[in-house]
């Protein structure tokens, strides 16, 4: 598990040119253990490039962020995107293998573990191309858990998928979750989807600034149908909802 | 079985199976319907040319069997196979001479705007030469030596190899680099996972529209110019005007060159290419 410290975490694109927009605007938390926290919030917010920065795809401008192994040392990271990004070249196991530090027979054993529990063991001779696109982001699940991350970053992992999938793959992920339990942060702008997997919900607002950090406390494995979720589910909306009215009075008028 | 039908039930898979011979029974009726209609362009052919063999006299343009008869006394000829091994090496050593060359200049241009900006005009014009240009001052530099033909090659060969591997480069899916680079996969790593993969398909269509031109550039600087392969024993029949020599040589020439490129590179290519759809299906 990882430790993950953002401090005062500000970005802004094409810094010194006319054109230069910030996204993200001193933000600060903090998540550590067995944690699934989802960062919500409408388009355009910065959540992706959150993500971005956490995993150091991105550099930010200014600010402090700081992860360690909760074992000590520089902590592993997993990254499932909103597209699989599967290699169409290699096949589905060559995949999994791919991010691999080390090819033995441990890493092997393990990528095929996290493939049966993807329910695709079957198809790791398969390319990708000759898979669905709800398989190829089973995949990409089953790649980062594989990894076995400190950190598991997800972006928008089910937004491509049409509802049923996605529904399906969610429940997969509560149930492989709940087995390895990492430090997840889940990036949706569905909050629906967000009190259905997290611990915590960090809500952030257009111009790039946490509005909210709310703790989902409900039992596992949840479900959509659990009257309980959906009432908490409704409530978390109305916030939300109250959030976006409150920004759309602070904006000024163009 | 595709992999879809594993999880559906019996009946369905039967249906998806019934669905599955016809489209099977569908797809070779369509494949003798080609063949038929291959056999018959052939046969065409053959027709056009014995009837331009009447008009115009059997002197001036010899028989189909008379040169099929040439052909076999070639192959019979113990000069054959040198002069053949001379054309095809110097072909092949052409092409490494592009790839060593086109395929570095493909790269920078496809991954630095700068060095596009440097080579881009100079590819484009020395793609444009005409090919027999290319033979003519290939003779003027080399004279009657074996490395006239190979820059010959080279030249005409380089800026579609150059052309091609920056297309395959600029078109690399920038989110599988994202992605190895989130996963911490190192330059090298995403280099030959990555990178490489990408430009194949590109290296294959520039070898393929090489080759197309290559052996004809080859074959006529021989004929300029050569002291052994297949062009120069073209000029050597030309010479003695013997046209039923001149066609054997070519025919044979174009056989081979066919087979190079039916049997080696398309079957290279549907082995390295198989992961696309489109290779797929054709496999089937």
């Amino acid at each position: 598990m990882a430790v993950l410290t953002v401090r005062d975490l500000s970005k802004t694109f094409n810094v010194g040119t006319p054109r230069a927009s910030r996204v993200l605007d001193n933000i600060s938390f903090e998540v550590q253990g067995q944690t699934f926290v989802s960062i919500v919030g409408p388009s355009g917010c910065g959540k992706s490039t959150l993500l971005n920065i956490i995993s150091g795809v991105e550099e930010h401008t200014s600010g402090d962020i700081s992860l360690k192994s909760d074992q000590g040392g520089d902590a592993r990271m997993g990254y499932v995107f909103q597209d699989p990004r599967l290699l169409p070249w290699r096949s589905v196991m060559k995949n999994m293998m791919y991010v691999q530090d080390e090819l033995n027979e441990e890493t092997t054993a393990r990528a095929r573990r996290y493939l049966d529990m993807v329910g695709l063991a079957k198809n790791a001779d398969f390319f990708p191309g000759q898979l669905s696109g709800g398989m190829q982001q089973r995949v990409g699940i089953a790649r980062a858990f594989a990894v076995e991350p400190d950190l598991l970053l997800m972006d928008e992992p089910f937004s491509h998928l049409d509802a049923i999938t996605a529904r399906g793959l969610r429940a997969q992920l509560q149930d492989i979750w709940a087995q390895s339990k990492k430090t997840v942060v889940f990036v949706t702008h569905d909050v629906v989807e967000a009190v259905e997997l997290s611990d915590r919900i960090i809500v952030l607002q257009p111009g790039g600034r946490i509005y909210e950090d709310i703790t989902i406390d409900l039992p596992r494995p949840r479900r959509q149908s659990d009257p309980t979720v959906a009432t908490l589910q409704a409530e978390v909306l109305a916030r939300l909802e109250k959030m976006k009215a409150a920004t759309q009075v602070a904006a000024p008028v163009a | 079985m595709s992999d879809q039908l594993l999880d559906r039930p019996p009946e369905l898979v039967v249906k998806v199976e019934a669905g599955e011979a016809t489209a099977r029974k569908t797809a070779s009726r369509r494949k003798m319907r080609q063949t038929a209609f291959i056999v018959a362009g052939w046969i065409a052919m053959v027709l056009v040319w014995e009837f331009g063999s009447w008009w115009f006299g059997a002197r001036i343009l010899p028989r189909p069997h008379e040169v099929v008869l040439e052909m076999g006394e070639i192959l019979g000829n113990g000069n054959f196979a040198s002069d053949f091994t001379a054309s095809v090496l110097k072909t092949f050593a052409g092409f490494g001479v592009a790839a060593a060359v086109g395929a570095p200049i493909g790269y920078l241009m496809g991954r630095y705007g700068y060095w596009r900006a440097f080579f881009h005009d100079g590819v484009t014009i020395a793609g444009t030469i005409p090919a027999i240009v290319y033979a003519v001052m290939s003779l003027i530099v080399f004279g009657l030596s074996n490395l006239g033909p190979i820059l010959a090659v080279a030249l005409v060969s380089a800026p579609y190899v150059a052309l091609n591997v920056a297309e395959g480069i600029r078109g690399v899916d920038k989110s599988l680099i994202t992605m190895s680079e989130a996963f911490g996969r190192s330059a090298k790593q995403i280099r030959r996972e990555v990178l490489i993969p990408t430009i194949v398909p590109f290296v294959f269509a520039a070898i393929r529209m090489c080759f197309a031109v290559a052996w004809k550039v080859e074959a006529l600087t021989e004929v300029f110019g050569g002291r052994n392969g297949v062009g120069f024993q073209i000029r050597t029949e030309y010479q003695l005007y013997s046209i039923s020599g001149v066609l054997a040589w070519m025919f044979l020439f174009i056989a081979f060159m066919l087979v190079i490129e039916r049997l080696v590179l398309a079957k290279a290519e549907a082995r390295l290419l198989a992961w696309r759809p489109e290779e797929r299906s054709t496999a089937l």
